[in-house]
């Protein structure tokens, strides 16, 4: 693993549905356990970039990617990587809460027992950890065996954070992940997000959570990556017209 | 409900009343029909048991001669045969219906899955007295010649006929079943670095085990009640049968050999309505297992 | 954190192993199928012919046609609808638009539902017992229809139910909230709408008649007869219990083979042919539908 380079870096990322140009020539690199917000209207482009960091759009038919993508240092569409590798050490938070219906335990330990931990005292440090981890350890401690389904969307959601974080990936991507939480349930997940410390890309289309949790914010309109910058610079002084239209509420 | 609560009742025109006192006569008909097919059953059933044959001769015993002098009428070796076809044509059936439908809705492509799923749907159309008729004409031949056995008209001819004919209910519903599983949590095991089969077998068959478990135990009940194939195919001997190569003579086959050549109200009328209603109640009994099981999985 | 135990090149070993297993399974049964169908049509195409179709047959049924085995199954296929279709599309309505959720509602359903899961042969015990001995029908042709008409019965209650059932609410309401008693609403807006759907379970339900032997050879069959039904108490023929007929009871099992195979042909493009009708309609319901 490369220490100081970039977690990500695209290099001329250009992606096609079919005949649709989705992305456009995208550059763009990602610091080390930051946490970078990508914002633009809807169709922008901002979820297809995301989902190409995982390899998820492999299964879109039609679909062609030029360019290249690395996450430490490692190329992500090249000849000897394969997506199931990647997706270990990628992990991901999807829109809508979306865990397995299995207990909380079997939840989390799906992905260890993909790759053989079968250890009943491994798998249960393994669980702890990454509750601790998604700050849902004192909620749901005494009852492991629960199905998932049963909790509250808001604690759901955590679940499905626990369990990405049991395979201790290198970087996390969520997909609007508050977007089906109520006010309260988006303020924990905020908050974990801002306190976790780890290298994080999330989607929203709520730049004011934008502002609160990311370190670094990408603007997309219309497939391309209009400005990249320091969240405080892009929210105070955008570079690009079209951003400060976009952040102002004049479109999207 | 709550006592200030007022119950709300629309006036009804005539027409209307009409049209509900219609509907609702259809609706009682069409289930009248299962108390009256249990009860005609049932009432004639009764009359064996009325002329001689003792219930426990009956349930118990292997012996049915029903056109001797002093005729015995023991069902025990037809609800063997009965069973043991069923239970080999699921053995067989099972596992391919249910390739099958992983197949259709896991692993093909859209216009593969788009042209095989009506086809499989066709396939579970096609007349048991044509699939019975292949069984006698082609493959009890085959059979007879390839492993040196006496008959060709045996068990295993029976459950493969059969399982040809579960397959595609069984590959139809199971692949429902499949298909009906959320994408959201299959795209969450992608995520977390599962290949296609972890995803297929952790995620999408446990999800949909509901479905598929009621999809083989229906056809169960289909090779269970299926009549001509094993007719034609199994044999015809009202035995216990020792290896797969014997035949047997399941409930189905006996009723409808026997049925046509004999007297209204003898005994012997009077015992195939009794192995009537076994094969009712057998039935009833995997329509509520299918049930049951449907509901277990779905709790789960 | 923790060393995995499997690795990624066993995983990708496992997966390809279960995978090529399911293909080869499902491939091979969709092959043996395929090949038997072939099989059947090369077998049964040679025999095929107007003369087969439309005449008697002769000589101990070693040559001559099926005619009155087709006038049979087409007697007892098309009126078992006129039995099946008023009550179970009846019972339809009742179970989609006037019931309320209860218990009566679920001992409907499930009494319906397990109908759908007796045994063909049982059908045949009960009509036997009360259309041919009960009620005096004799075996005939009233007798095969009504019981193969009870027999479909249960598909068709459940599929003109789930038709109506997918007519979205809001028709219902628009309806009611334009004055429109619920007979009205549901001959005017829901009948129309639910219509091809039900239709769809109405074909495969012929199919189905057509195909069916056991209860036919029960209620309505004779395996031979010189003429044509005279009236509903006729006895008729019809292909399945034909092909049955000649392939194990005849004095002249093989050199009735070529008979027997076109007979199959005959049976199976008439049945298959109706569920494929019975597809497209099913398809193109879906896509052309609005809502």
């Amino acid at each position: 693993m490369v220490d100081d380079g970039p977690i990500i870096s695209a290099r001329n990322v250009d992606f096609f549905y079919g005949s649709f140009h989705a992305l456009k020539g995208i550059n763009l690199d990602m610091a080390k356990n930051e946490v970078t917000a990508l914002i633009g209207p809807s169709g922008c482009g901002k979820s297809t970039f995301l989902k190409l960091l995982n390899r998820m759009n492999d299964f879109v038919p039609g679909a062609r990617l030029s360019g290249e993508i690395l996450i430490s240092g490692r190329s992500v569409y090249g000849p000897d990587s394969d997506p199931v590798s990647i997706r270990r050490l990628v992990g991901m938070v999807f829109q809508r809460p979306n865990p397995f219906p299995k207990s909380i335990y079997d939840n989390i330990c799906y992905g260890p027992r993909l790759v053989g931990v079968k250890k009943k005292c491994d798998l249960d440090i393994v669980v702890e950890k990454a509750l601790l981890a998604a700050a849902l350890w004192e909620d749901v401690k005494d009852k492991l065996g629960k199905s998932a389904l049963e909790l509250s969307g808001g604690q759901q959601q955590r679940v499905c954070i626990a369990r990405a974080l049991a395979l201790n990936p290198d970087i996390l991507l969520m997909d609007e992940p508050t977007s089906a939480l109520d006010p309260i349930a988006t303020a924990k997940v905020e908050e974990w997000i801002k306190s976790a410390g780890l290298s994080i890309v999330i989607v929203t289309h709520n730049m004011q959570q934008a502002a609160r949790v990311s370190d670094h914010t990408a603007f997309f309109y219309m497939g391309e990556l209009v400005e990249f910058g320091p969240t405080m610079e892009i929210f105070t002084r955008p570079r690009e017209v079209r951003t400060e239209n976009y952040i102002t509420g004049r479109f999207g | 409900m709550s006592p200030e609560a007022v119950l709300l009742k629309p006036k009804l025109s005539p027409t209307e009343h009409g049209a509900r006192l219609f509907f609702l006569a259809c609706a009682v008909v069409a289930l009248g029909q299962m108390f009256l097919i249990m009860l005609f059953l049932f009432k004639e059933s009764l009359g064996l048991f009325t002329s001689g044959t003792s219930l426990k001769e009956f349930f118990f015993s292997v012996n049915w001669y029903p056109t001797y002098d002093s005729p015995e009428f023991g069902s025990l070796a037809l609800v063997v045969g009965s069973l043991t076809v069923t239970f080999f044509s699921t053995v067989l059936a099972a596992p391919i219906g249910l390739s099958l439908a992983v197949f259709l809705a896991c692993l093909a492509g859209r216009t593969t899955r788009e042209w095989v799923k009506p086809a499989v749907e066709m396939m579970a159309g096609i007349p048991s007295v044509v699939l019975g008729f292949v069984g006698l004409v082609v493959v009890a031949p085959l059979m007879q010649d390839i492993l040196d056995i006496p008959t060709g008209l045996n068990v295993l001819n029976a459950s493969v006929i059969l399982a040809l004919m579960a397959v595609p209910s069984i590959a139809s519903l199971g692949e429902d079943a499949l298909s009906a599983v959320p994408g959201e949590i299959q795209d969450a095991s992608y995520a977390l670095g599962a290949t296609k089969w972890e995803t297929i077998w952790r995620i999408t068959v446990p999800a949909a085990m509901s479905g598929l478990s009621t999809a083989v135990i229906l056809g169960l009940g289909r090779a269970l009640g299926e009549t001509l194939v094993v007719l034609m195919v199994a044999g015809g001997a009202a035995q216990i049968p020792h290896s797969i190569f014997d035949s047997v003579r399941p409930l189905t086959a006996t009723l409808a050999a026997e049925m046509g050549e004999t007297a209204i109200d003898s005994p012997h009328y009077h015992a195939l309505f009794a192995l009537g209603t076994i094969l009712f109640l057998l039935t009833l009994a995997f329509n509520l297992l299918a049930y049951w099981l449907g509901r277990y999985w779905r709790r789960r | 954190m923790f060393l995995s135990g499997v690795t990624l090149a066993d995983r990708q070993k496992r997966e390809f192993l279960a995978l090529s297993l399911i293909k080869i399974l499902g491939l091979s049964f969709l092959f043996v199928m395929g090949t038997l169908v072939i099989y059947l049509i090369y077998q049964g195409a040679g025999i095929i012919s107007w003369d087969f179709l439309t005449q008697f047959p002769r000589d101990s049924m070693t040559a001559g046609g099926i005619w009155p085995a087709v006038v049979g199954t087409f007697g007892l296929a098309v009126g078992s609808m006129f039995v099946s279709l008023p009550l179970g599309f009846g019972a339809a309505v009742y179970l989609a638009e006037y019931a309320r959720p209860g218990p009566l509602l679920t001992v409907i359903r499930l009494g319906v539902n397990n109908l759908a899961g007796v045994p063909s042969v049982v059908f045949g015990l009960f009509g036997l017992a009360i259309f041919v001995g009960f009620l005096g029908f004799g075996r005939s042709l009233l007798s095969g229809c009504l019981t193969l008409g009870i027999l479909t019965l249960p598909t068709v209650t459940a599929a003109a139910e789930e038709a109506l059932r997918q007519t979205p609410a809001s028709f219902r309401e628009a309806a009611l909230a334009l004055g429109a008693n619920r007979w009205q609403a549901i001959r005017q807006v829901i009948l129309p709408a639910a219509l091809p759907g039900m239709l769809t379970g109405a074909i495969l339900a012929l199919g189905r008649a057509a195909g069916e032997t056991a209860p036919v050879i029960f209620t309505a069959s004779a395996a031979f007869t010189m003429a044509n039904p005279e009236s509903v108490f006729s006895e008729v023929m019809a292909l399945p219990t034909h092909i049955f007929n000649l392939a194990t009871n005849g004095t002249h099992i093989e050199a009735t083979r070529p008979q027997q195979f076109g007979t199959c042909l005959v049976l199976m493009v008439l049945v298959l042919g109706l569920s494929l009708i019975a597809i497209i309609l099913r398809a193109r319901l879906r896509k052309g539908r609005k809502w």
